[in-house]
């Protein structure tokens, strides 16, 4: 009897924490934005606000994946190198077989489709080891992902030779990096992007699985328990998030129409780094992938102004660490003062 | 009640868990002969073998040694550090940037040991700061790290004036010949100062862990935090002082590093975090902390050593990753295998 105004209370009148949190960064955004106007020359211009929200598509679509694990309390570091391998086994199948005597220009020949196919799959397999690993032998995830990012990366760079892989490839494979939206100079990979996030947000609140990543997130042994199959939830996630790392993957290579095996170095970092800044906690069950997204628009307004403001590329890893724990204090203290 | 019985039922088989704790007694010095005496068997035609004469002339070895400083100087206090349950992946940061700012002074007209003591701050400094935001701030230890790792990375990165790699000398400005001395000489045995700097802050390592108050509260807070806690042990001071520990080991070893390249580069020590990891864990030392030793993870230092150097005279260099991924995940395997069943039970 006596909790029911409580309850009342948190339901009518207060909203949860992870709207607050969310609400909160946009208001960062704002501020930061509104101090980047001031500062930097022309920020305000329209064409650079659509490149602050399109820039970053790539760290985006990783994010997704990322953000799901970090929400269970796992991390995901083989992304970067996922990223880089995809791309260049999507060159690999799809270079000609036998057209020259270069072995970095000799490929497997297979058609556009096919290739993409084996690519994802890779992709995926990557997925797979790190969830045997860490769902059935209970591996800490940061130790498993970082060996399988050395791994992923390594074998890109073996079959690139260290280098990269560009010639001899199909028109078709430079097609959808580099297709826009008609009228527009927005590329489809941002429209991919859109569409994933859409789609992780459905997922994410309005379905069963969403719903048992934030129980998993916030009490494991509750979980299972409760009857969630913990280990299948996450080899379904770290796939999920290795395929959405492999499709970054395969857009990087189309635009770029090359397989680099030093594609992607540090984007594992940058993922996290937008998670936390959109109010992901690490220790786990709470967060958002809309928040994520903020994250991201934070990040790309932080970096861009940076570069406006002339500043040495050097500054981007201080100021992203600086960054990050800023938020991470930031969001601690509203919490707490909400609570208290 | 029916946990002690599920666990009565698993103790069953005890010959096999006498036999699996002898192999996990002894394996791993095994696994560093068996490398070692691959190496110095296989020969690949025209290949050198590690520089000059063989695998095991004194020659490569006192190469290998030389090179091994680093991780040799930083594994140890690593080891110390995961078996309270806590991780640092800044190290390698750490280490870089004390490289640079070490290199920067003494391109600067700073001699040794003024240059060797503001570093050496440094890192205690970069160790407060990571203890101070995971254990005060209470930042989850793989965040504040990695985010320290990119800090320190990037400060590294700021030091160095712009068109330049790293803190090298030039024409005008030549790096002192002496900062050689220290990591690169041969004062005994062929072996520079830094080796035996090294091996005294090992033994002082391994003396920390089995005999003082530190290593026993190490393995109490690795074991169980909370019980070591209700029991009275000040957690958040012993591992405060872990990861100042680590901090000033990686400094060390950036002095090193600098002295053995006779330059300052922000990205040497790349990749570190991870060497620490898979001497660690061959090493034996349990993922969740609570069990291991300093002096298995430097056997497991001198493993890796072994691998990357003596691969890189057998196969080409693009390999190299695929190959050190491939011994994290062995040492993955292994470690499950031997450890971890038993902790689990």
């Amino acid at each position: 009897m006596e909790t029911n105004p409580v309850q009342k209370g948190l339901a009518g009148m207060r909203m949860s924490n992870e709207s607050f949190i969310t609400l909160f960064m946009i208001g960062v955004l704002i501020a930061l934005f509104g101090a980047a106007c001031v500062v930097v020359p022309n920020f305000y211009l329209p064409q650079n606000m659509i490149n602050l929200l399109t820039n970053n598509w790539y760290i985006i679509i990783v994010g997704i994946g990322v953000t799901f694990l970090l929400i269970t309390g796992n991390f995901d570091m083989s992304v970067g190198g996922v990223i880089a391998l995809t791309g260049v086994l999507s060159v690999y199948f799809c270079q000609g077989a036998n057209v020259s005597r270069n072995e970095l220009a000799n490929g497997l020949g297979l058609p556009y489709g096919v290739a993409i196919a084996l690519a994802l799959l890779g992709a995926m397999s990557v997925g797979a080891i790190n969830a045997f690993f860490i769902a059935r032998l209970k591996v800490p995830s940061i130790i498993v992902t970082l060996g399988t990012m050395m791994l992923a990366r390594g074998t890109a760079q073996v079959i690139t030779r260290g280098a990269q892989r560009n010639t001899s490839l199909p028109d078709v494979f430079g097609v959808v990096g580099n297709m826009t939206i008609q009228g527009t100079s927005i590329k489809v990979s941002v429209l991919i992007m859109v569409a994933l996030v859409a789609a992780a947000f459905v997922l994410e609140k309005l379905t069963v699985f969403g719903r048992r990543t934030y129980l998993i997130g916030a009490n494991p042994e509750a979980a299972r328990l409760s009857g969630i199959k913990v280990a299948r939830h996450l080899t379904w996630l770290y796939i999920l998030s290795a395929l959405l790392a492999g499709i970054t993957g395969i857009l990087l290579a189309s635009e770029f129409k090359a397989g680099v095996s030093s594609r992607a170095t540090g984007y594992e970092f940058d993922a996290l780094v937008i998670s936390l800044l959109g109010g992901v906690s690490i220790s786990g069950g709470f967060g958002s992938v809309l928040g994520m997204f903020v994250g991201a628009v934070i990040l790309s307004v932080m970096t861009s102004s940076a570069t406006g403001l002339l500043l040495s590329p050097d500054w981007q890893f201080t100021l992203k660490g600086v960054v990050t724990f800023l938020a991470i204090l930031a969001q601690r203290y509203a919490l707490d003062r909400r609570k208290g | 009640m029916s946990s002690t019985r599920q666990e009565s039922l698993r103790k069953a088989p005890d010959r096999s868990e006498a036999l699996r704790a002898y192999v996990k007694q002894f394996y791993i010095y095994v696994v560093l002969l068996l490398i070692v005496s691959v190496f110095s068997v296989v020969k690949l035609g025209q290949v050198p073998m590690f520089g000059r004469g063989h695998f095991l002339s004194p020659d490569s070895i006192i190469n290998l040694l030389r090179a091994a400083v680093p991780i040799m100087t930083l594994s140890g206090a690593f080891t110390l550090l995961m078996i309270s349950g806590y991780i640092d992946l800044s190290v390698g940061s750490a280490m870089s940037l004390s490289a640079v700012v070490f290199a920067w002074m003494v391109l600067n007209g700073f001699s040794f040991l003024p240059a060797l003591a503001v570093t050496l701050l440094m890192g205690i400094v970069m160790g407060f700061l990571n203890g101070h935001l995971v254990m005060k701030l209470r930042i989850t230890p793989v965040i504040a790290t990695l985010v320290t790792l990119n800090l320190f990375k990037g400060i590294a990165l700021l030091i160095v004036p712009d068109g330049l790699s790293a803190i090298k000398g030039s024409a005008t400005s030549p790096m002192p010949a002496w900062i050689n001395d220290y990591a690169r000489q041969g004062v005994f045995l062929g072996l520079p100062w830094a080796f035996y700097v090294a091996i005294a802050v090992i033994l002082i390592l391994i003396v920390v862990q089995r005999k003082t108050i530190l290593g026993k509260y190490a393995v109490a807070i690795g074991g169980n935090r909370t019980a070591a806690e209700l029991s009275g042990i000040d957690a958040m001071k012993y591992v405060w002082l872990l990861y100042v520990i680590v901090g000033l080991c990686a400094a060390l070893a950036g002095v090193a590093r600098a002295s053995y390249m006779s330059l300052g580069d922000p990205l040497s020590g790349d990749g570190m975090e991870t060497d620490c990891i898979i001497a660690v864990l061959l090493g034996g030392t349990a993922f969740s902390g609570g069990e291991g030793s300093v002096a298995k993870s430097i056997v497991g230092a001198l493993i890796i050593m072994c691998v990357t150097t003596g691969l890189m005279t057998v196969i080409p260099a693009f390999w190299q990753t695929v190959a050190k991924g491939s011994v994290l995940v062995i040492a993955v395997v292994l470690n499950h295998l031997l450890v971890r069943g038993r902790v689990k039970a």
